[in-house]
């Protein structure tokens, strides 16, 4: 991924992290004692987590960055390789270490808060999570479309994308939705990318008409591009289950008091408008999770 | 790292030694590869002959001998990596070469078990292989000793030396890709598959020149994707795999169409053809993708001087179990009414074992291995499974409410009939000896995926046994009828290679660390020796000084520890190792 954002490039601190995860995941006095927290973060995942020449960039890396202020610790990052799924990714990555590297982070980030997922259960009634505690929603997630105005009048509903080519980042919700959905009538014009960036790349230079794809992801690279031809539509999913999820982060379960330390920031973060400032930093669509949402009624 | 020549004394006195007896260690020639099947004193081909037939005409040790048969020296790989140990020794000259997890290579007296050198490949910081940090041996040819790495790379090492004398990018593993297959050296040229997970790859088989590495051609294992052959270094088009884009696929899903041949593969001289197998098709759930996928789940019969594909077979047309149809094609003669039928034989990861005319590809007969298939009723006359169309897991967006989706229970389980492990065919029995797994999985929609932070719709999945008392079964199969011959039943899965002998031996280890020997003809157990850790790799013979030496690599690892639940409970007390055991009958 080769795109530079100038602006966030300019916006940015430059700063130079060291990345020495340590062995094994530890409690707060720990972290406190040491005068650091390795922090883990997906690599190559703008606008979250990036590096651009060793300097990393990103709303994860700010976001870490303050936790780690706010203790009163150094930062230290651990890039993250994807694997197929979160669940490994907490594995590898937070209470077991992956095979080649048995190494851990203190605190994970993108790991989705969601009461289902956390409490899920195996084939032989398990949690599946038991290790880990996920905790601290700090956005809400979308799915979003942007599309050529000057190809597409609008994108009233998904009914469109019979018509005209839309890029989706390959085993995605987007692919399986735009390959499957109703009866698979949007199939033919569904055309795989192996990331986001690169659908965004094949619109601008007219091969696709549209991409599908995260809305934080989608939102911060409109801006790289003519905002004017390229617009976001607002049409909805039918048919698709889970249209938004909200984003925390993790630790090892027995570290509680250390859960509650990086709580209790992240939501006066959220409460005081900081979080929001570092989305617009990114050209992000920011979205409260409804946990920090003035509550309606309870039943 | 390398670690050349630990013990420079040991490998001077050897080198004496064999100047003084004459046979100087030779260099390994297109000859010695080609003829390995029949040469007993050496190794020098994976499958003990191109052919793959690891059979040995060794005598030595037989049904009345093997009883005596007891380790003559026992070699550990050291380190704390000590993960599943597939690999199948190689021996040229009184040298064992064998490779370890992560990416090690040993180079071994094979009189004594001294260590001469060993090579640590040095692995890039995020790698992430899919299934477990195993490699399954290496390639001999001229001075070299040649092998994959985790990181799809190439690598040619000095056979006296270790020292690496070339090294070539296969593929970047930034985009998921690895190699864990042996190569294999065909008419001086090294030529290898790659693996790599569900992340949008494509397959393809390559060759490169063996002495030099330089590339001589490419083969996309996918239907649309242009071929190349190198000609005075000069990248040329070399013909569209399967004619042209979008015959078997729906849209541009041919871009990213998996199909991945990992396994690597054999070939046969006779019609001087290579034979692939090809891994599942991308994306795992079927339903994105309505045809037959071309060439996913497939044997491909690959010209080895242009690279184009002959023929193909496909086993498990517009997969959804994710039946790998990348499992050996051993090629094989039989006699039928007078006339000699030029056969070649696959037991494949979806229950059915085929036996294909290895001159075009025309299916001659298939018949089921596995006790229990659920997935397809039977096969066609021209080899095209008759599906069952309950058995297919159901489509994710179906789940679309966000409840989990109906459990199909499907069989054999995803790990295969037969996964990797290759089988033997005896040229005395006529009969092939497969190692095989009875296990059947639930599938399905799990709803509550993430990935990378994003929602997903995953596909959720238990293997578990079918019966309480064995998983694994190695069986003997008679390719000409169907007919099961006899049958040894394992408690936990089988995951090792089979080795059969002209002793009437057949040769296969357990993951409860035993080798085991059985009389070829009835499945008697003749002899069994626990090697202290769970044995994954593949047994071989040969002859030395006089004397009928085998060999085979100890270590529990591989795939079937990576998965849970049922099968999980059954294994989970074994402990890791890696160690080469080599045996050979007392001195008389």
């Amino acid at each position: 991924m080769k795109r530079i954002n100038s602006l966030a490039l300019g916006l940015c601190l430059l700063t130079c992290v060291l990345t020495a995860p340590s062995l094994v995941a530890r409690s707060f006095d720990d972290i406190i004692e040491s005068q650091y927290i390795t922090v883990a973060v997906y690599r190559d995942f703008a606008p979250f987590s990036y590096q651009v020449d060793n300097a990393a960039y990103g709303i994860d890396i700010d976001l870490a960055h303050q936790i780690a202020k706010e203790l009163g610790v150094d930062l230290r990052l651990r890039w993250m390789t994807a694997d197929e799924n979160v669940e490994d990714d907490l594995r590898n990555n937070l209470w077991k270490g992956h095979f080649l590297k048995r190494s851990v982070a203190d605190l994970m980030l993108r790991v989705p808060y969601d009461k289902a997922y956390s409490l899920m259960r195996d084939d032989i009634g398990e949690l599946v999570h038991e290790q880990v505690h996920m905790f601290a929603p700090y956005h809400t997630e979308s799915w979003q479309i942007i599309y050529n105005a000057t190809q597409i009048e609008s994108v009233s509903t998904i009914a469109v994308f019979q018509y005209h080519d839309i890029g989706v980042e390959v085993d995605s919700i987007p692919q399986f939705y735009l390959t499957s959905a109703f009866g698979g009538r949007m199939r033919e014009r569904a055309k795989h990318f192996s990331s986001i960036p690169l659908a965004i790349d094949a619109m601008s230079k007219g091969e696709v008409d549209a991409a599908m794809g995260l809305r934080s992801q989608i939102s911060h690279y409109q801006q790289e591009i003519d905002t004017k031809k390229y617009l976001l539509a607002q049409n909805a999913f039918p048919m698709m289950g889970r249209q938004q999820w909200d984003i925390g982060m993790a630790i090892k379960s027995q570290y509680r008091q250390l859960g509650y330390a990086i709580g209790d920031i992240v939501e006066t973060m959220i409460k005081q408008g900081e979080m929001e400032k570092i989305f617009i930093k990114y050209h992000t669509i920011y979205q409260t999770p409804e946990l920090y949402l003035p509550t309606k009624t309870h039943p | 790292m390398i670690k050349t020549c630990k013990n420079n004394k040991l490998s001077l006195s050897l080198c004496i030694t064999l100047a003084l007896c004459g046979t100087a260690s030779a260099n390994v020639t297109n000859k010695d590869i080609a003829n390995d099947q029949m040469t007993t004193d050496d190794v020098v081909s994976y499958g003990m002959g191109l052919q793959g037939q690891r059979y040995s005409p060794l005598t030595k040790i037989n049904t009345s001998t093997v009883k005596e048969m007891r380790p003559a020296w026992a070699f550990s790989l050291g380190g704390e990596k000590q993960r599943g140990q597939e690999s199948q020794p190689m021996i040229k000259d009184g040298v064992m070469y064998i490779t370890g997890s992560y990416s090690r290579v040993y180079a071994i007296d094979a009189r004594t078990g001294e260590e001469l050198w060993q090579y640590d490949a040095r692995l890039p910081d995020g790698i992430m292989p899919c299934c477990d940090v195993i490699n399954r041996g290496v390639a001999l040819y001229d001075d070299l000793v040649i092998f994959g790495t985790l990181d799809a790379k190439l690598v040619a090492l000095n056979k006296d030396t270790g020292k690496v004398v070339w090294k070539k990018k296969v593929e970047d593993y930034k985009a998921g890709y690895s190699i864990t297959a042996a190569p294999i050296v065909v008419k001086g040229k090294i030529i290898t598959g790659v693996s790599g997970g569900e992340f949008g790859i494509v397959g393809k088989v390559r060759a490169y020149d063996a002495k030099n590495g330089q590339i001589v051609w490419e083969r996309p294992t996918v239907e649309g994707h242009m071929g190349y052959i190198w000609k005075n270094g000069k990248k040329v088009d070399n013909g569209i795999s399967g004619g042209k884009p979008g015959q078997t696929w729906p849209g541009d899903l041919w871009k990213s169409g998996g199909a991945a041949p990992w396994l690597g593969g054999t070939y046969d001289a006779d019609v001087d053809l290579l034979f692939f197998g090809t891994g599942n098709p991308a994306p795992w759930n079927s339903h994105l993708r309505p045809g037959d996928n071309y060439f996913s789940a497939s044997r491909l019969a690959i010209d080895p001087d242009t690279g184009k594909i002959v023929w193909h077979f496909q086993t498990t047309p517009h997969d959804g179990w994710d039946y790998d149809g990348v499992n050996e094609l051993i090629p094989f003669d039989y006699k039928e009414k007078g006339k000699t039928i030029k056969a070649a034989a696959t037991a494949d990861r979806n229950g059915f074992f085929y036996v294909l005319n290895r001159e075009n590809g025309d299916f001659i007969r298939g018949f089921p291995f596995s006790d229990k298939i659920s997935w397809a009723s039977g096969l066609d006359e021209n080899g095209r499974p008759i599906f069952v169309d309950d058995n297919r897991p159901g489509n994710p967006m179906d789940s679309a409410d966000g409840k989990q989706g109906k459990t199909v229970v499907a069989a054999p389980s995803f790990l295969g009939g037969k996964n990797w492990m290759p089988m033997a065919y005896s040229q005395d029995t006529e009969l092939f000896y497969v190692p095989s797994n009875e296990w059947e999985m639930d599938i399905w929609n799990e709803p509550t995926a993430y990935k990378k932070g994003a929602a997903y719709l995953g596909a959720g999945f238990t293997i578990k046994a079918i019966n309480d008392d064995y998983i694994g079964v190695l069986k003997a199969i008679d390719p000409k009828t169907g007919k099961e011959v006899w049958r040894y039943k394992n408690y936990s899965p089988l995951w090792g290679g089979v080795l059969t002998t002209a002793g009437n031996l057949v040769f296969m280890g357990n993951p409860e660390g035993y080798l085991l020997a059985f009389n070829a003809k009835t499945g008697e157990l003749k002899y069994k020796f626990n090697t202290g850790s769970g044995i994954v790799g593949s047994p071989v013979t040969w002859d030395m000084d006089g004397e009928q030496y085998l060999s085979v690599l100890s270590g529990w690892g591989g795939a079937v520890p990576l998965w849970g639940g049922d099968v999980a409970k059954r294994i989970k007390h074994l402990n890791q190792g890696g160690s080469v055991w080599t045996f050979k009958l007392p001195k008389s």
